[in-house]
């Protein structure tokens, strides 16, 4: 179905990827930590590597809550698909593209 | 003054002919130009009407007795405002913490009365019949004054607590009123018979009474006579209203057979859409009251189940209609649905005009009685460890930014209907690019008009675009208006200070 209009009714998403451009929208959810309400929204370059990701971005965002261990970060899923993420590889090359959903349980 | 009125040359029409002329009589054929080009609105949405004469309003209002009722009310209500003012009777609250509840009403509910005038002074242009014309001019009118009286009603708080002061600018800008904003910007953007689906029927008939009873009542339970008096004062016009939506969707439904599967898609968006709304409500009444009146899941059962599923729905079968789509996910989740939203705001009140706090025992024990299934279960765990971590010296807020739902814009903090301990996630495709819901009913509303729902101006995406004052919390706060102190947590916020300072002048020790 299509959205009933008296014109044309065209319009450009408003978070398109060319918007964000060399970077991308990602997000991260702490699966299975009630204290923490939603999957965080993050925005970062997409040559970004998956060790820089963890460090810079998703790690000190998990320390808002103050029992977590990196150490224990185990089960990355992109969606609902399982992965092992190689640390130098970048996000592009990892297949996690703009508006990706990453997953990780302790 | 000595001028004497003019005496009447003429006996005036009873009523009921007054209102027959002023809603049939006074209408017009066009001469020079077609219906069509004269109401260019009413028939690209499929709906049919043959005879808008089978319009009837059963109140019959007349502009001179709708004047003379609301004169009277506003008399009333501004007696009590002044009254109140002078006696100081904000230090008569339950809790400075109550206020938390209003600051969420004047920046989420009052523009959308606003809103709801604009809107209805466009139907009472554009409808082709002059009966639901007036009908929607008075609507139109209502809205304005339910508009105004809250501003004055509120607005005598703004001289001793944080948060009330830039509600109409935050209104537009921050992520948790954008929710609100976002229905009825949805609403105003469809067309004229969708838009009286949405909020006649669907926000004024469905779900009104557990929009705005809880917050009427939680003021009145909490010493807030001047909130409870506009409530009073705003219910006739809200019962009318609210005969408005069902006249609105009977009328429809008898004008043509084809007429039944457009309105029950309308239905089955709506419900979703203001439901999703009222989930902020849900969080207000079981958290934010420093005396709670009643629980979301209680008045759930009373407002919507027994008197909508049980009483409304039965007599709309007969015109073919059924209950709403996804009505019993929300039935599903009425045991859930205030623990996770006051869940989010505790997590992000940094970034809030408004503060919050974890429960004291007394609440937890209330919410235990209350929610005998889940809150010992799954949130009295997560509220201790708040605790622990506060009494410490911390306090948990999310350092980031959330997910937000492409529909709704609440953060994907729902769960799965089948299990309270994961988030529900759905993700639809459309022009290759991925969009996150919360949920079935949000994801099936996306389905249905992805082209408008790509559109949606996501509060945390547009902080990452820069379109928000900056890529820093003080500079998006300063953007939003929100002042320091008046976010965060309760204990030791601005409020919570002034008033403990306030009542230890009165009784020699901080309360």
């Amino acid at each position: 179905m299509t959205v009933k209009a008296l014109y044309d009714y065209e319009f450009p998403s408003a978070d398109r990827a060319e918007v964000f451009g060399d970077d991308q929208l990602v997000y991260v959810l702490w699966d299975g930590n009630p204290l923490l309400c939603s999957a965080a929204c993050f925005r970062v370059p997409k040559a970004t590597s998956f060790a820089k990701f963890l460090q810079a971005t998703v790690y000190p965002w998990a320390a808002s809550d103050p029992d977590f261990d990196p150490d224990t970060v185990r089960d990355w899923r992109l969606f609902d698909e399982p992965i092992s993420p190689a640390a130098d590889r970048s996000l592009a090359q990892l297949g996690v593209g703009h508006k990706a959903l990453l997953k990780f349980s302790t | 003054m000595t001028i004497e009125a003019a005496k009447p040359t003429r006996k005036k029409l009873p009523l009921k002919e007054r209102y027959a002329r002023l809603t049939r009589d006074l209408d017009w054929e066009p001469s020079y130009v077609s219906r069509e080009e004269l109401f260019p609105y009413t028939r690209y949405e499929g709906i049919k009407i043959h005879d808008w004469d089978g319009w009837q309003d059963p109140f019959r209002l007349t502009v001179d007795a709708y004047y003379k009722y609301q004169a009277e009310k506003d008399k009333r209500l501004y007696a009590v405002l002044d009254s109140f003012a002078q006696g100081q009777g904000h230090l008569t609250l339950s809790d400075a913490s109550y206020f938390n509840a209003i600051k969420l009403f004047i920046q989420g509910v009052t523009p959308l009365e606003y809103a709801a005038h604009r809107h209805f002074a466009f139907l009472a242009r554009h409808l082709e019949g002059p009966a639901p014309r007036f009908a929607a001019l008075c609507q139109s009118i209502d809205e304005l004054r339910h508009c105004q009286t809250q501003i004055h009603t509120i607005s005598n708080y703004n001289k001793y607590y944080g948060g009330f002061h830039s509600w109409s600018k935050m209104h537009d800008r921050v992520w948790y009123l954008s929710v609100p904003k976002s229905l009825l910007d949805d609403a105003m953007a469809a067309g004229p018979f969708e838009f009286l689906i949405s909020i006649s029927f669907s926000f004024e008939y469905l779900l009104t009474n557990l929009l705005f009873v809880p917050f009427m009542s939680g003021a009145s339970f909490n010493g807030d006579l001047p909130t409870m008096s506009f409530g009073f004062s705003a219910q006739s016009d809200e019962s009318r209203h609210m005969t408005l939506g069902l006249e609105a969707i009977k009328f429809l439904l008898e004008q043509d057979e084809g007429n039944v599967p457009i309105i029950q898609d309308w239905i089955d968006k709506w419900f979703w859409r203001a439901y999703r709304m009222s989930a902020l409500v849900a969080a207000m009444m079981d958290y934010m009251l420093p005396k709670p009146v009643m629980s979301w899941k209680e008045a759930f059962e009373l407002y919507f189940e027994e008197q909508m599923l049980g009483g409304l729905f039965p007599d709309l079968a007969y015109y073919g209609i059924n209950p709403p789509r996804h009505v019993d996910d929300a039935i599903a989740e009425k045991d859930r649905l205030s623990h996770e939203v006051y869940r989010i705001l505790h997590n992000f009140s940094f970034a809030a005009a408004l503060t919050t706090h974890t429960p004291n025992d007394t609440h937890m024990e209330w919410l235990s009685q209350q929610y005998p299934d889940t809150f010992d279960r799954y949130y009295r765990p997560v509220w201790n460890k708040h605790r622990r971590i506060e009494e410490a010296g911390g306090r948990v807020f999310f350092q980031g930014l959330p997910q937000l739902c492409q529909v709704c814009q609440v953060p994907m903090a729902f769960s799965e209907v089948s299990d309270p301990t994961r988030i529900s996630l759905r993700r639809s495709e459309f022009r290759g690019e991925a969009f996150h819901t919360c949920s079935d009913g949000c994801k099936w509303i996306f389905d249905r008009e992805p082209e408008k729902y790509v559109q949606a101006w996501l509060p945390v995406h547009q902080i990452y675009q820069g379109n928000c004052g900056g890529a820093t919390i003080p500079e998006v706060l300063a953007w939003y208006g929100i002042q320091d102190g008046e976010n965060g947590e309760y204990r030791g916020s601005a409020d919570q200070l002034a008033w403990a300072a306030w009542h230890a002048d009165e009784t020699g020790t901080a309360k």
